[in-house]
């Protein structure tokens, strides 16, 4: 009751000051121009005109070198004062204000003064920033360079990657959008689309796990929002390093992966379940190449009416800022120059304050206010605070309608009133949103507001003068054109291919005890039973989740190949969703582990009945300043563009995050796929469990020896060698469509993709899951094992048993309907496609054979158990 | 009265989060409902249009989600702001024998209250709690399936149609929905009142169900208590989640249709229930 009366109080408060300043604002933005105008430092007569430089083929080592020589030399020469402070003149207007002589300052001076403001602008994008001012012919201040440090990072201008996704991944299939913005649109089900998103939150979770999983999903939240649409559903796709990991093996500064691992859960626990929003697929992929940098991907899907859709741009000149949510403060700051670079020892100590501190009861009512000012059509453009803050959104919601904007930041609600403005134009701080509206709206925006408490203040406006110019006290801190802060330096670095041993043919005996192998298999971090994660997550809010991510008899659930929702209530159509990626593949093969990422999403939805619409791609690589990993991001980048372009699906949008390198080195490439597929009625929903003894089973999809980078391989301790499991879009795209039409049909009774372990770990999921047997032989494979593997001779019973070969599935299929699902298959390109492996038993085990060849023979309850109980064990918890 | 002149509240504050779908349920079966904030039943912060009071409802359903975020403890929050202002109100609701529900976030609320289990009668409401809803064994929030046995022996207007001893299942979704009360006295006194609807089980059908079944470790595997009259019910698992078939974790096993007719779940029979009283009696 007292806490109670306390936080209401609060709010009170903080609406009535916010309220307060909105009436300061709106006088200062309706008077015209400044209170004073802005003589910032001595002004001096404007040079040649200023052309912003787009920066090519930078040498591989300019950067690099660049850094040494200004931190040693300058360093050693003034024994611990940095000189570049020199030319920095301290403002006499009241309040924190400093401006940069860049022109005085030397090349190391510059490099260092970059590096000591947190900006970490490169020599090259400090030269920029003086040839602006320059032609300007004024000294920047602090809020210039930390907003050009924030919009020319990494994270926001994408200066590394942009040369890469306009050759691969821009421009497929983009008829079948409605829209690219903060969030993809696309067609759901007459008037309704969906909107997905997809981002990391790597560096901030490396620190403080729980806090930066839990500010990931509020950014990817945020995201859907402003288009207008309800989030339905959150997927969380996560990477760390070995759970058994030896605490002395860990580096200075790298924290144990299960530390890591029990904050993310509980910041994604604690964020989501709060929120109100199922956390419905993802996944939990453990590699060594992960402990230094873990990595959390967040991926969120709204529903929105057509009517609904509102674009991340402002209306027109006049319009205002309405400023929403939480008040600024100085959590956050340089969020994005830190996700831009490497993660050190000291990250630690530098970089805390760059994580943001979420709340989540601010976020649930923002959610309400930013749909229902939408619905009652009172605003003109709406978008979230994400990397970069005030800074950035402000002038990307006036760029890109093509208009300036006017922001008073004496006006922006804050946590610290003694906040600098530069730290007030940069914060990260979550929970905000920024709406443009015609003025006359603005009472009634601030009134709903108020009614869900959720701070509110007016705090610029729109101007047709393509500028930024921002205030403070009177006093104007910031003015930029707005081409040159959002133009950003484009990079097209080097790169060079790593040597990776891909010696072909390994050879090594078949072990005697396959079933051993599989047991193995079903208890490898990578395969194992999360529901110790899973199920504390609440993957049920909003009554939608028709398809669970666990699946099967209550109790004895194996793992479900994707969610499926049903979000609109009035449309029998289901939305199904899968993330997927192996860096196993991607670290030997970078192409064709992107390809196969996009391959298993395509599976894992056609297994629940679900034809692919869109794809997400989320590109986590190491530093892009090292060639080899430039090569690495180039590649993957290369495998999805491939991809999509023979599937003719589009990117529904996507993110990058480089630099994802620690004192344990860089992480396996890991372009993490998030697939949104469309069932034609949820009722043909169909899951992995067997279901009737008696059914009949087959595999869909030829087998060949693709060992490179498979679990049989790992189980053999042999880490190099043999090639990855390749993919023929043409073959993928046909059997996926002919998966999910047998199951439309009614041909299928369960359906589950064979990935890691192959066909043995496929089989036996689907047999605990449904409390099962199943009896299979291998026989029929194989024929086609030469095609590609240009090895001659029939394939061998282990190789069959644990390809991991792609664009293949199990199915189950009642035997009255054989006849049907087979004719399906008589056709061009997939004829032969579709191999007889067996029957589903009522003894519960699973026997599988080649010819007379035993091979397998387990108890399902053994298999269960292997799967079930692997994670409690590595977390040290009772399952 | 008739289908078409009732209507539910279904009330909600910043951290409800199942609104959306309780207020579906209660059309779905006929009636109207509408999503009330708070504030709009206190005046505060809300223009004339959006004002509203308790007494212009039939029904009142607390929905379930994490109120004001729950951080001092589940329900708290709400509840001491339900408290200082709608007190009378709430009193003169279910004196009319106006019916409440509590659905998980709804039931501690209603527990905080001191509307559940208020096991006097003809005393809506308690000056104290005098129950609990305390941490889950686990010690964390957990989401499965759980299978609910109707234990009520007619005086819950909730289960009218839901047989005696009938197991049905239920979502739980909660990390506090451990029922304590004071004294073995207390649960005894719970029992003879008729006042307990739901219990946990298992597969088997046991009464003191284990871990997962019992997803909170509750003594006596109490899921779902009410008032002595009937008309106040609390439950920690989401009967508005398997209102429909599909929202059950095993319909692609049982069907569609398993029984209750198409797509009809196991939950939908507590609102048919509820409805049929209020139709019938008031």
């Amino acid at each position: 009751m007292h806490s109670a009366s306390v936080r209401r109080n609060k709010g009170d408060k903080l609406t009535k000051k916010a309220n307060q300043q909105r009436k300061v604002a709106v006088a200062k933005v309706a008077a015209k121009g400044p209170a004073r105008t802005v003589p910032l430092a001595g002004k001096r007569p404007a040079r040649k005109p200023f052309k912003q430089s787009i920066i090519k083929k930078v040498k591989a080592a300019a950067p690099a070198k660049a850094g040494k020589t200004a931190s040693k030399p300058a360093g050693k020469a003034t024994a611990g004062a940095p000189t570049w402070e020199r030319h920095v003149k301290k403002q006499d207007v009241g309040f924190p204000l400093r401006t940069f002589d860049l022109d005085a300052m030397s090349d190391d001076e510059l490099v260092a003064c970059s590096k000591a403001m947190g900006i970490r602008l490169s020599l090259a994008e400090m030269h920029s920033a003086r040839g602006y001012f320059q032609s300007k012919g004024r000294d920047p201040t602090d809020v210039e360079m930390e907003a050009l440090g924030q919009a020319w990072s990494e994270h926001c201008c994408y200066k590394s990657s942009k040369p890469i996704l306009k050759k691969y991944v821009y421009g497929i299939a983009e008829e079948q959008l409605i829209c690219r913005e903060d969030a993809g649109v696309l067609p759901f089900d007459g008037d309704w689309y969906y909107s997905p998103k997809l981002e990391s939150h790597n560096h901030p979770s490396a620190i403080e796990p729980y806090g930066g999983a839990a500010t990931g999903i509020g950014g990817v939240i945020r995201d859907v929002v402003c288009m207008g649409a309800q989030p339905v559903a959150l997927l969380d796709p996560l990477f760390f390093g070995p759970l058994d990991t030896p605490l002395d093996k860990l580096p200075p500064g790298v924290k144990h992966p299960r530390f890591l691992l029990s904050g993310v859960i509980e910041g994604i626990r604690d964020y989501g379940n709060r929120v109100g929003i199922p956390t419905v697929a993802g996944g939990i992929t453990f590699h060594p190449g992960y402990t230094g940098n873990c990595l959390v991907n967040v991926g969120c899907v709204g529903i929105l009416h057509k009517d609904a859709l509102t674009h991340s741009k402002a209306g027109g000149v006049g319009d205002v800022f309405v400023y929403l949510g939480n008040p600024t403060g100085r959590d956050g700051i340089h969020g994005v120059a830190f996700a831009s670079e490497e993660l050190s020892e000291a990250s630690e100590e530098a970089s805390r304050s760059a994580v943001q501190v979420g709340d989540a009861i601010l976020k649930e009512p923002l959610i309400h206010v930013t749909l229902e000012l939408i619905a009652d059509k009172l605003v003109t453009g709406c978008k979230d605070f994400g990397g970069g803050g005030l800074s950035c959104v402000a002038g990307e919601l006036a760029y890109d309608a093509g208009f300036g904007c006017e922001i008073q930041l004496d006006a922006v609600p804050l946590k610290v009133p003694t906040m600098a403005p530069w730290e007030i134009w940069v914060s990260e701080s979550q929970e905000r949103m920024m709406v443009t509206a015609k003025p006359a709206q603005v009472e009634r925006i601030l009134q709903i507001a108020k009614k869900w408490d959720v701070p509110a203040a007016v705090v610029g406006k729109v101007i047709k003068e393509k500028v930024n110019r921002v205030r403070y006290k009177g006093t104007k801190v910031l003015e930029f054109d707005l081409s040159f802060s959002t133009g950003g330096p484009v990079y097209d670095r080097p790169m060079k291919a790593p040597t990776i041993n891909r010696q072909d043919w390994l050879t090594f005996e078949q072990p005697k005890d396959l079933s051993q192998t599989l047991l193995w298999m079903l208890a490898h971090p990578n395969v194992m039973s999360k529901e110790w994660v899973i199920r504390q997550y609440d993957h049920e809010v909003r009554a939608n989740t028709v398809l669970k991510p666990l699946q099967g008899v209550i109790g004895s659930e194996g793992p479900g190949d994707a969610a499926v929702l049903k979000p609109v209530p009035t449309s029998k159509k289901g939305l199904a969703l899968s993330s997927d990626v192996n860096p196993n593949y991607c670290l030997r093969d970078p192409f064709w582990g992107a390809a196969s990422a996009v391959d298993e999403t395509v599976r894992n939805l056609a297994a629940v009945g679900a034809r692919l619409s869109s794809i997400l791609d989320n590109l986590n690589f190491g530093n892009p300043e090292k060639p080899e990993r430039m090569w690495e991001l180039s590649e993957s980048a290369r495998g999805l563009g491939t991809m999509a372009r023979a599937l003719n699906i589009p990117f529904a949008s996507g993110n990058i995050s480089l630099y994802n390198q620690g004192p344990t080195g860089p992480i396996p490439p890991t372009p993490t796929v998030m697939g949104c597929g469309i069932l034609s009625n949820f009722e043909h929903a169909t899951t992995m469990d067997l279901k009737k003894a008696g059914d009949k089973l087959y595999l869909v999809g030829h087998t060949y020896r693709d060992l490179g980078g498979s679990l049989y391989l790992e189980s053999m301790k042999k880490s190099k060698g043999e090639r990855v499991p390749q993919t023929d879009p043409e073959i993928l795209a046909v059997s996926a469509d002919l998966v999910v039409t047998a199951i439309e049909k009614g041909l299928v009774r369960a359906a589950h993709d064979c990935s890691e372990g192959g066909i043995a770990v496929a089989l036996a999921e689907m047999a605990f899951a449904g409390k099962l047997g199943a009896k299979a032989d291998l026989a029929p494979l194989g024929a086609f094992g030469d095609e590609r593997n240009l090895q001659p001779g029939p394939m061998r019973s282990d190789h069959k048993l644990f390809s991991e070969s792609n664009s293949r599935w199990i199915v189950e299929v009642p035997a009255a309907k054989e006849q049907a699902f087979l004719a399906l298959f008589d056709k061009p390109v997939v004829k032969g496609l579709c191999y007889p492996l067996g029957e589903v038993v009522r003894e519960p085990t699973v026997t599988i054979v080649d010819g007379s060849k035993p091979l397998i023979q387990v108890g399902v309850e053994a298999c269960r158990a292997a799967w079930r109980d692997a994670m409690p064990k590595l977390m040290g918890v009772s399952a | 009265m008739n289908k078409k002149d009732i209507t539910w509240a279904v009330l909600r504050i910043e951290g409800t989060n199942s609104e959306e779908e309780s207020a579906r349920c209660m059309r779905d079966v006929g009636v109207n409902a509408e999503i009330v904030h708070l504030k709009q039943l206190t005046g505060d912060d809300v223009i004339q249009s959006e004002r509203r009071k308790l007494s212009d409802y039939d029904g009142l359903w607390i929905a379930g989600g994490f109120s004001a975020g729950d951080y001092i403890r589940a329900g708290a929050i709400l509840a001491a702001r339900m408290k200082s202002k709608l007190t009378p109100e709430l009193k003169e609701f279910i004196k009319a024998g106006k019916p409440m529900l509590g659905i998980c976030n709804g039931f501690q609320i209603m527990v905080e209250l001191g509307v559940l289990p208020s096991m006097e009668r003809k005393t809506p409401m308690t000056e104290l709690p005098t129950a609990v809803l305390n941490l889950n064994d686990s010690g964390h929030y957990e989401c499965r399936p759980s299978l609910l046995r109707h234990v009520n022996r007619g005086n819950c207007k909730f289960t009218g149609r839901i047989r005696g001893g009938e197991v049905r299942t239920v979502i739980s979704s909660h990390a506090e929905g451990k029922f304590l009360m004071a004294s073995e006295a207390d649960y005894k006194r719970l029992a003879d009142q008729d006042q307990i609807v739901f219990t946990y089980t298992d597969p088997d059908g046991s009464a003191a169900p284990k871990y997962p079944w019992s997803p909170n470790g509750a003594p006596h595997a109490i899921a779902g208590v009410c008032n002595p009259e009937g008309t106040v019910m609390g439950m920690m698992p989401h009967p508005e989640r398997v209102f429909w078939r599909h929202g059950h974790p095993d319909w692609t096993r049982t069907g569609l249709d398993a029984g209750l007719g198409w797509d009809v779940g196991d939950g939908r029979a507590i609102f048919d229930s509820i409805v049929d009283y209020q139709t019938k009696k008031l």
